[in-house]
């Protein structure tokens, strides 16, 4: 058994395996990691004082508008998250891209976190705009299910005795469920809801005032930082530790005892 | 109509989630760096 | 490279399948899907005696606030062209008031009035500060019972400054 052919695929000069190399992994995300994740906990504290204490009041819902600035933010990344999740299966289904497996596994729970919080300060939102902490329109299902599509990943992937299969299962899980984005996006528009549509979009105009925005985009920008900076963080970790699992393995089913040549 | 609970349950829930899964990827950093070292002789990994 | 191209291929065809069966498939339960029915086809509809969510705006002028001991309303939700009358006891969300967005659970009954059980406020996807909605309506550039108000880059030349 070759330790090193599981940790290191043979370069081939290709841009794709460039970055399929681990070591190569280790050394560039372990440079941008301190600048991400420090510009992102920047961003993201000025936003939250920004939106607890200095925005704005909104005419109709008071200073529960709030909530908005940290409910928006984990909305968009529940998605994004996933859309990142599902970008990598396909990366593993089609080149059998090693990498890629390794940060599908970790997008997972930081997408579930993620949508989770997005389902809860929603909840905490609309009891006192609404009336309700929950209604079954379709909005909010959608986004249900988009966080038991990421439960059902999580599951999957770890279900197997042999990672290789329970990253298949998973990977065409995450890409069925890829269809549940675009209902969530559009269902506030196809369909009657409680949920109000966008306010922010590509096409047309905004409708939200600019000392409102401004926050919110503060949030959202340091928010997302801070979820690439977690999920290159986990994928480093769990690189390292599929490293120590080969070579521990190569150690015990090398014949002549301690040292290998690696 | 004030809905302070409401705002100060929603701030900490989604300040706190971040802060909770750095802290966690902290830690499983450094122990897979500190056993990778232990049984790796090579050092230019990490 | 062949089998990579064959394993994408599959994919796509697999992800071309599956997304018609979906579209499919929700544009024949679109009917379903709807959280709440207008009064105009709510009026088509006719009473059934079923549990129905009701949606539509809190006509102007026909909210009144029962005097008794308990809380309670009746007031109007129309949707521009048909107007169903609605009775609730209880106490109504925070943002209930004319002209506002509100989704009421209920029976349709034989006397045409729509008895609540539960009533939710909508609000729409406009966030201002108060002082603009103010300025807004004094200038008279806007009016919350006619319609949505003008886009939010047109806001600043009207309203005051934003504190902070």
């Amino acid at each position: 058994m070759d330790a090193r052919s599981s940790v290191a695929p043979p370069r081939t000069g290709k841009t794709l395996h460039r970055f399929a190399n681990p070591g190569q992994f280790l050394r560039t995300s372990g440079k941008v990691l301190p600048w991400l994740f420090w510009v992102g906990a920047l961003l993201t504290v000025a936003g939250v004082i920004w939106g607890l204490f200095f925005a704005p009041d909104d005419w109709q819902q008071g200073d529960t508008v709030r909530i908005m600035y940290v409910h928006v933010p984990f909305a968009w990344l529940a998605s994004a998250g996933y859309f990142s999740l599902a970008a990598c299966c396909f990366v593993s289904l089609v080149w059998r891209h090693p990498l890629a497996d390794l940060a599908a596994a970790e997008i997972g729970p930081v997408g579930a976190g993620f949508t989770a919080i997005c389902l809860a300060t929603g909840s905490l939102w609309g009891k006192p705009t609404w009336g309700t902490w929950w209604v079954w329109d379709a909005r909010l299902t959608s986004v249900l299910v988009l966080f038991l599509l990421y439960l059902g990943h999580i599951a999957l992937v770890r279900a197997f005795d042999d990672p290789t299969r329970g990253y298949r299962a998973g990977a065409i899980l995450a890409l069925v469920g890829v269809i549940n984005l675009p209902i969530i996006k559009f269902s506030v528009d196809w369909w009657n809801t409680l949920h109000q549509p966008a306010s922010i979009g590509l096409m047309g105009a905004p409708t939200i005032a600019s000392s409102m925005l401004w926050p919110l985009l503060f949030s959202a920008f340091g928010f997302t930082l801070l979820f690439i900076a977690i999920t290159i963080a986990r994928t480093r970790a769990a690189v390292m530790e599929r490293r120590i699992r080969s070579l521990l393995m190569a150690r015990a089913s090398s014949p002549g005892g301690e040292e290998i040549p690696l | 109509m004030t809905h302070l609970p409401y705002i100060v349950a929603a701030y900490v829930l989604a300040v706190g989630m971040p802060v909770v899964l750095s802290v966690e990827v902290l830690f499983r950093v450094r122990s897979a760096r500190r056993r990778l070292q232990a049984i790796d002789t090579r050092r230019d990994r990490g | 490279m062949t089998r990579k191209k064959r394993r994408l291929l599959v994919l796509l065809v697999c992800g071309i399948g599956l997304g018609s069966a979906t579209a499919l498939t929700l544009s024949a339960f679109s009917d379903n899907l709807v959280f709440f029915v207008s009064p105009s086809s709510l009026a088509k509809m006719g009473p059934s005696g079923r549990q129905v969510r009701l949606g539509g705006l809190v006509e102007q002028g026909t909210v009144e606030k029962s005097s008794g001991g308990q809380a309670g309303a009746r007031f109007k939700v129309t949707d521009g062209n048909a107007s169903v009358l609605v009775t609730f006891k209880g106490i109504l969300p925070d943002l209930f008031r004319e002209g506002q967005g509100v989704v009421v659970l209920g029976v349709d009954q034989t006397d045409g009035v729509f008895r609540a059980s539960e009533v939710l406020a909508k609000h729409d996807e406009t966030y201002m500060p108060k002082e603009v909605a103010d300025a807004l309506k004094k200038s008279g550039r806007w009016n919350p019972a006619a319609g949505p108000p003008p886009p939010a880059s047109t806001w600043n030349q009207s309203a005051t400054k934003p504190p902070g």
